[in-house]
């Protein structure tokens, strides 16, 4: 058998992106200098800044309510900007480790389990996972209840999220950014524009066609290009969806199954079409301008990534303290800024238009009602039906 | 010496006994252990016979196991061939050159193996260096690529294993006495017949160590199918990562890995039969 250390696939994948971003990494690595010399000293002399809009006071209250000062976050890569961090370090105080390395939910929920099984430490104190992935970690009871208390801007989110199945009250689980699953295309690879999923069964694209990792996506998308609903599918449905995914695997149309990491393949040139998520796009534009993203006109998928803090974080405190940051409308227009994604914070788009007025009318952040009705949310399944999903699709991806 | 003779008669005859002791108990921690607990996983599925994990190697993974032997000899082959000649360059022909060149041989050791692989992906690119003068030179089709294709897959099978097949054929070369070759060459053999003759079958362990320590982790290799593979190169290493990992369906993963070791067993032995191994470097 092959020893081979352990490593971390997502974190190495986030190093070569961030190698890639160069100019995203040296500005950021600026801003945070910056603030992190000037930022605290000015903040604190004002008590709290007064720029800081509506929230800002009760963040600095939220901070001195106690817990060590400092903050572990993971997250997907591409989905937040540069200012965010430093800006809550300057206005808290809370030393924060934000990490990209979440490529894929069940790679990480992988890396993840066994300790939090144990009641160990994962170092963490806030994970960002989609919602089914929520879902479980509520189930397996691996994750600690909000302290609502030091979180009032909790009230901001939007009224249709705040009673989920998976998390009525939202005790443990809140929205970070929600997204749309489309098609990721370089105009110049493909030669044409592209307008619908069974595009990326073209013969001509063979070989240069990334698909995700993640089955609902992928599954879901592939649904909808033969005319069904994700929202209400059947096992039939996954079937149908399945083999086609299959049978472009085995023909060689399909290059990679993959997390977030598509994102440097596109950019690189490697690949022409990738099922892709909505706001990674903008954030590959430093590399490669071409790049589009579009909502097929058969449909898109629709899901939340969740903020949720597991059980064995000894940091709660600064965590709702960040949490409460975000919450914050203009902190979450800030956000969508490098991560052009929906947010779900109420106030927050009115904000953004005040930060950058032609993103705010971007379909990406801000979908019109005619994509709305073409969102669509992947059926929640029960335990037995998500193992026949996840093996139909397993074998589909030749995994 | 008198010591230990005098020791010898005061020899409790539990002594040999202690003295395997650390490496019986090493043996036990080590492999025994984690081999039975392996067993359990495998036989332990939820819901199936105990054997469907053995079954599905058959039925769902065959095809697998033989694209992982299939690669893992193609990566062997080509690491002989490319491996033999620069050690015996570097024991017979390379002089004051001796230890620079082992040190260079050794030298990729200094970064890991995972991001040496992931540079490969630079390197095969569809936009990079060897794709662009492959085209160039009419090798490869104009829009070919070899970053996720089984060229991709074996190159980095060979490029990753490559030391493990030169270290051990240069120490047999190395340790090949001069006045052989001499001798050959007295007694009217051309070069092309001392090689044969002598060279290479005296060499003969040290290309057995060499295949054997390129095949075997070759074929369980997990990394290289999936960095510079497509869906269609996913080897029997990468399957089990994925059992163990994503799917987290641990008895299959487990069933899989004791195939694995089962054939790759018996392969060696076979091997060993037909080469022998009492000349084993």
């Amino acid at each position: 058998m092959s020893k081979r250390e352990p490593y971390d696939e997502a974190e190495l994948k986030a190093m070569v992106h961030r190698a890639l971003n160069r100019r995203d990494f040296i500005n950021r690595s600026a801003m945070a200098a910056g603030s992190l010399a000037l930022g605290s000293a000015l903040i604190n002399a004002c008590g709290g800044g007064k720029e800081a809009p509506k929230g800002g006071d009760t963040t600095a209250a939220v901070a001195a309510a106690g817990g060590a000062k400092q903050l572990h976050i993971s997250n997907w890569p591409l989905y937040i900007d540069a200012k965010t961090v430093p800006d809550f370090e300057a206005a808290t105080g809370i030393k924060t480790t934000y990490t990209e390395d979440v490529n894929d939910n069940n790679e990480f929920f992988a890396k993840i389990e066994e300790p939090l099984k144990r009641g160990q430490s994962i170092d963490r104190d806030i994970v960002v996972l989609t919602d089914w992935m929520a879902a479980r970690m509520i189930r397996l009871g691996y994750l600690a209840p909000f302290d609502d208390s030091l979180f009032p801007n909790k009230a901001n989110l939007v009224p249709g999220l705040r009673d989920v199945s998976f998390d009525p009250g939202r005790k443990y689980t809140i929205p970070w950014l929600s997204g749309m699953t489309g098609i990721g295309y370089n105009p110049k690879k493909t030669g044409r524009e592209l307008t619908s999923i069974n595009d990326i069964f073209d013969p001509k694209f063979k070989g240069k066609v990334t698909m995700l990792t993640e089955m609902r996506d992928t599954v879901g998308l592939v649904m909808l290009g033969q005319g069904k609903d994700p929202t209400t599918c059947t096992l039939d449905d996954a079937k149908a969806a399945c083999a086609k995914i299959k049978q472009a695997r085995v023909s060689g149309q399909v290059r990679k199954f993959t997390g977030n990491d598509y994102a440097a393949d596109l950019a690189a040139g490697n690949i022409a079409v990738a099922i892709a998520w909505s706001g990674d796009i903008q954030g590959l534009a430093a590399d490669n301008p071409d790049l589009r993203w579009v909502a097929p006109k058969e449909g898109a998928m629709l899901y939340s990534d969740n903020m949720m803090i597991p059980k064995t974080s000894t940091n709660i405190a600064s965590a709702m303290a960040w949490m409460n940051y975000v919450y914050d409308p203009a902190h979450s227009a800030q956000i969508v800024t490098g991560a052009p994604y929906l947010s779900d914070v109420v106030g927050a788009g009115e904000a953004l238009a005040k930060i950058d007025a032609n993103l705010a009318k971007s379909e990406l952040v801000n979908p019109p009602e005619s994509l709305r009705a073409r969102l669509h949310v992947f059926k929640a399944l029960a335990e037995a039906e998500e193992t026949q999903f996840n093996q139909l699709f397993q074998d589909a991806i030749g995994a | 010496m008198a010591g230990i003779a005098a020791g010898g008669s005061r020899r409790s005859p539990f002594a040999p006994y202690l003295l395997v002791a650390p490496g019986v108990l090493w043996l036990l921690f080590f492999f025994v252990i984690p081999i039975a607990t392996l067993g359990k996983t495998a036989v332990s599925a939820q819901g199936v016979p105990w054997y469907d994990g053995f079954a599905r190697a058959y039925t769902s993974y065959g095809v697998h196991f033989f694209r992982s032997f299939r690669y893992a000899l193609a990566a062997t082959l080509a690491g002989l061939a490319l491996g033999y000649p620069l050690a015996y360059v570097i024991a017979f022909r390379s002089g004051r050159l001796k230890n620079l060149l082992l040190g260079l041989v050794i030298l990729p050791f200094f970064t890991t193996f995972l991001v040496r692989t992931f540079a490969w992906k630079t390197i095969l690119n569809d936009s990079g260096p060897a794709v662009w003068l492959l085209v160039r030179l009419h090798i490869l089709p104009e829009g070919g690529q070899l970053l996720n294709t089984t060229m991709g897959v074996v190159g980095g099978l060979t490029y990753n294993f490559l030391p493990f097949m030169i270290l051990p054929i240069y120490v047999s070369l190395e340790k090949i006495d001069r006045r052989l070759t001499e001798a050959a060459q007295d007694l009217y053999s051309g070069p092309w017949a001392s090689f044969r003759k002598v060279v290479l079958p005296l060499s003969m362990p040290g290309v057995f160590a060499g295949s054997l320590l390129t095949f075997i982790p070759a074929t369980g290799d997990f990394i290289n199918a999936e960095l510079l593979g497509s869906p269609n190169q996913q080897m029997i290493g990468t399957v089990i990562q994925n059992q163990f990992l994503q799917v987290r369906d641990y008895p299959l993963a487990a069933s899989l890995s004791f195939v694995l070791m089962a054939i790759i067993t018996i392969g060696v032995l076979a091997y060993a039969r037909v080469l022998g191994t009492e000349e084993l470097a």
